[in-house]
């Protein structure tokens, strides 16, 4: 070995190299709005039983379209795994539905039971998820336990409920928390360090801004409630029930510029704060664009009754995924297979039990 | 067979997350990569993932190792030369031709289904429920309607008595032959409750077998004959399961609706079913009148008294005609003109 040589190996060491890649997304409005209607029929047809193939397809078409670093993504969940969940989903939602409309005793003691399932579910389902993601044919997988589980989906939760939802971003960065840093990708794992305090930043501007937005579109039109006082003839008066429609497209207005504003700031917020193993994850949405995206989404598919559906999930995903990108400290190539997670003894079990899949 | 070309792709082995530049080739029924890593894998034991336009084509090994393919039309011709087909679903989905007329099957068989499968389906499920689920369903709703609506009637016992026993001789026209008041095919009759209320002139029917009418309606309308008019409308949708009917109708809607816009809102997937739905209340509704005539007719009471009684009701609620496609009942005049044309 030169000196040259060993002076590069040693620059290597002390200095890794540092890349950032940008995520792509190459999925096609028209290809898949042709993947959509085929397996859209075939679920019906089949009185929705295909759907869990259909979902399984469609996953596998989003996965693999979207590359970072000269590898995609692929999908491996097992079309029965989801057949079985949405079986489940069905019935757990058909009862809670009886249940309501029953008598209030029925509802609260539904309420119960959910609340003792659904923390159990939803981490299943997360592993689920994690375990049949892969890239670069390394799998994912999620380590958090049943304990956690409960702490994040149930305690949180219900705790913001009695506080008026004051510990509602609190609770948020909690889940994100759990589901960010128990993740891994092979052996290593992801870190999460975004602050609760980030997070109730978010939410104020949020609520901020929608306070603004309602002032400003009141002064604008004068309350259309106005007229209502003088008496129920007024109920007839064409301009009071104009401006009853004018409040409510207001309300509607104010409420599709708000949720992509908070839409936009947690996402980045989120990426930003999230590391796997020593590279460092960006995100840079922009609020002026993910608003344009929903709005034309939501017109589009209001427009095409339907029809756009296929083109608006690909346009969405596509500028949210673009606005990802990963800069590495190190070298790409040296994350590790965790150790045969599927062909062990105790693996085999362990992935019975993950066939199940909650998330429709 | 010997496929000459090599196809350039980038191979992943499973172990770790080292990209590896290979060339593909096949060679006597066995797929060899060359280039940074070396495999011969038996042609059997490879999965080739659906051929698409955009996505990342892959050729998975038994041990979960795979290929990505670069060259993806030198791999479609390849795949052609082995004889490799694809299913039928995947040459649906790449065929705009077939693409086209899956939609509009689609399309047709969900207009047809709204608007004759469901309720025909519903119609089914809901007589052959048990009445105790329909009456489940109801149990508490005139405790909190008398909590929140109602105070107690301050019509004359008698004048109630009156009701009730002309109601009770009634003869539904379906199911035939029994009373309104001890119906067969449910061992609970059905009771009529008066009510005093701040909704004016109203009468609807509980699933818990009960007919709530307001004293503001009895009062309204000052006519017996009229009144069994607006009682054989109530019985009608009590009879025909209607709130059953709904409640499955209106459901299979919102799932339909959520499986197809929920991607992309929630708030958007939540707006067909409210005007969907609304034809099936309508619908509903013109069914119960027909049950009303039928019964009327069937009790040699003059359908003209259901008519009036509609009329009535129509002037005191000072109806302008609404939107005929954003309301839960027909439009007045249509409802009279319908009741007087089965006349």
């Amino acid at each position: 070995m030169t000196a040259s040589e060993e002076q590069q190996i040693l620059a290597d060491v002390s200095q890794p190299e540092s890349k950032t890649y940008q995520v792509s997304f190459t999925g096609s409005g028209s290809e898949y709005f042709r993947i959509w209607i085929v397996n859209l029929l075939l679920s019906i047809v089949t009185l929705g039983i295909y759907s869990a193939w259909a979902k399984v397809r469609r996953n596998q078409y989003f996965y693999s379209c979207t590359h970072i670093a000269e590898g995609s993504f692929d999908y491996h969940g097992n079309a029965i795994a989801i057949l079985k969940g949405r079986i489940a989903a069905i019935v757990i939602l058909t009862l809670y539905n009886i249940a309501v409309r029953t008598s209030g005793t029925y509802t609260l003691i539904m309420l119960v039971i959910l609340g003792a399932i659904l923390p159990w579910l939803i981490w299943r389902s997360l592993q689920f998820r994690l375990y049949n993601s892969s890239y670069r044919a390394i799998r994912f997988g999620f380590r958090g336990s049943a304990g956690q589980a409960y702490m994040n989906f149930l305690l949180w939760p219900v705790l913001t409920l009695f506080t008026i939802y004051l510990l509602f971003p609190f609770a948020h960065q909690r889940i994100k928390k759990f589901q960010h840093s128990e993740s891994r990708f092979g052996t290593t794992y992801f870190s999460f360090y975004a602050k609760v305090s980030s997070f109730y930043g978010i939410y104020l501007i949020g609520f901020i801004s929608a306070i603004v937005a309602g002032i400003v579109a009141y002064k604008l039109m004068g309350s259309p409630f106005a007229g209502i006082q003088h008496g129920p003839h007024t109920e007839r008066d064409p301009a009071s029930f104009i401006g009853i429609f004018m409040f409510m497209l207001a309300f509607y207005g104010i409420f599709f510029l708000i949720f992509p504003l908070i839409l936009t700031m947690m996402q980045n917020l989120i990426w930003n704060n999230t590391k796997l193993g020593d590279h460092q994850f960006h995100s840079d949405l922009r609020w002026g664009k993910m608003t344009f995206i929903i709005i034309t989404n939501i017109l589009g598919v209001i427009c095409t009754l339907g029809l756009f559906t296929p083109f608006a999930h690909i346009r969405y995903l596509k500028y949210k995924l673009e606005a990802i990108s990963l800069t590495t400290h190190g070298s790409l190539d040296n994350f590790v297979s965790a150790v045969q997670d599927d062909v062990s003894a105790t693996g085999v079990g362990m992935t019975d039990m993950l066939d199940f899949d909650l998330s429709l | 067979m010997n496929v000459s070309h090599s196809i350039p792709g980038r191979y992943f082995d499973g172990v770790s997350s080292r990209l590896y530049r290979v060339q593909f080739n096949v060679e006597e029924q066995v797929a060899v990569l060359t280039g940074d890593a070396e495999r011969r894998y038996p042609l059997s034991d490879l999965r080739i993932s659906e051929r698409t336009k955009h996505a990342a084509r892959r050729v998975t090994f038994p041990d979960g190792d795979y290929l990505e393919i670069d060259d993806r039309a030198a791999f479609d011709h390849m795949l052609l030369h082995m004889g490799h087909s694809d299913s039928f679903v995947v040459r649906a989905q790449q065929s705009w031709r077939t693409a086209l007329g899956f939609t509009l099957l689609t399309c047709v068989i969900l207009v047809l289904g709204y608007l004759y499968g469901l309720p025909f389906a519903a119609k089914y499920i809901a007589r052959s429920l048990p009445p105790r689920a329909e009456m489940a369903i109801g149990e508490g709703a005139l405790n909190f309607l008398d909590q929140h609506v109602f105070a107690p009637s301050t019509l004359p016992a008698d004048q109630q008595k009156i009701i009730r026993e002309r109601f009770a001789k009634l003869i539904p026209a379906s199911p035939v032959a029994t009373q309104a008041g001890m119906s067969s095919e449910n061992s609970t009759p059905i009771e009529i409750v008066f009510r005093h209320s701040k909704i004016g002139p109203n009468a609807f029917a509980l699933p818990s077998r009960q007919i709530v009418l307001t004293d503001e309606i009895v009062n309204l309308l000052n006519n017996n004959d009229e009144l069994m008019g607006v009682l054989a409308h109530e019985l009608g949708h009590l009879n025909e399961h209607h709130l059953m009917r709904r409640l499955i109708q209106s459901s299979a809607v919102g799932i339909g609706a959520t499986a197809l816009f929920g991607d992309v809102s929630g708030l958007v997937a939540g707006i067909p079913p409210l005007l969907l739905d609304l034809k099936y209340s309508r619908d509903v509704e013109s069914d119960a009148d027909d049950y009303a005539v039928a019964t009327l007719k069937f009790n040699h009471i003059a359908v003209e008294n259901f008519a009036r009684a509609i009329e009535k009701l129509a002037q005191s609620t000072k109806n302008y005609e609404p939107n005929p496609y954003l309301s839960t009942h027909p439009v007045n005049s249509e409802r009279i003109a319908r009741i007087r044309k089965a006349e």
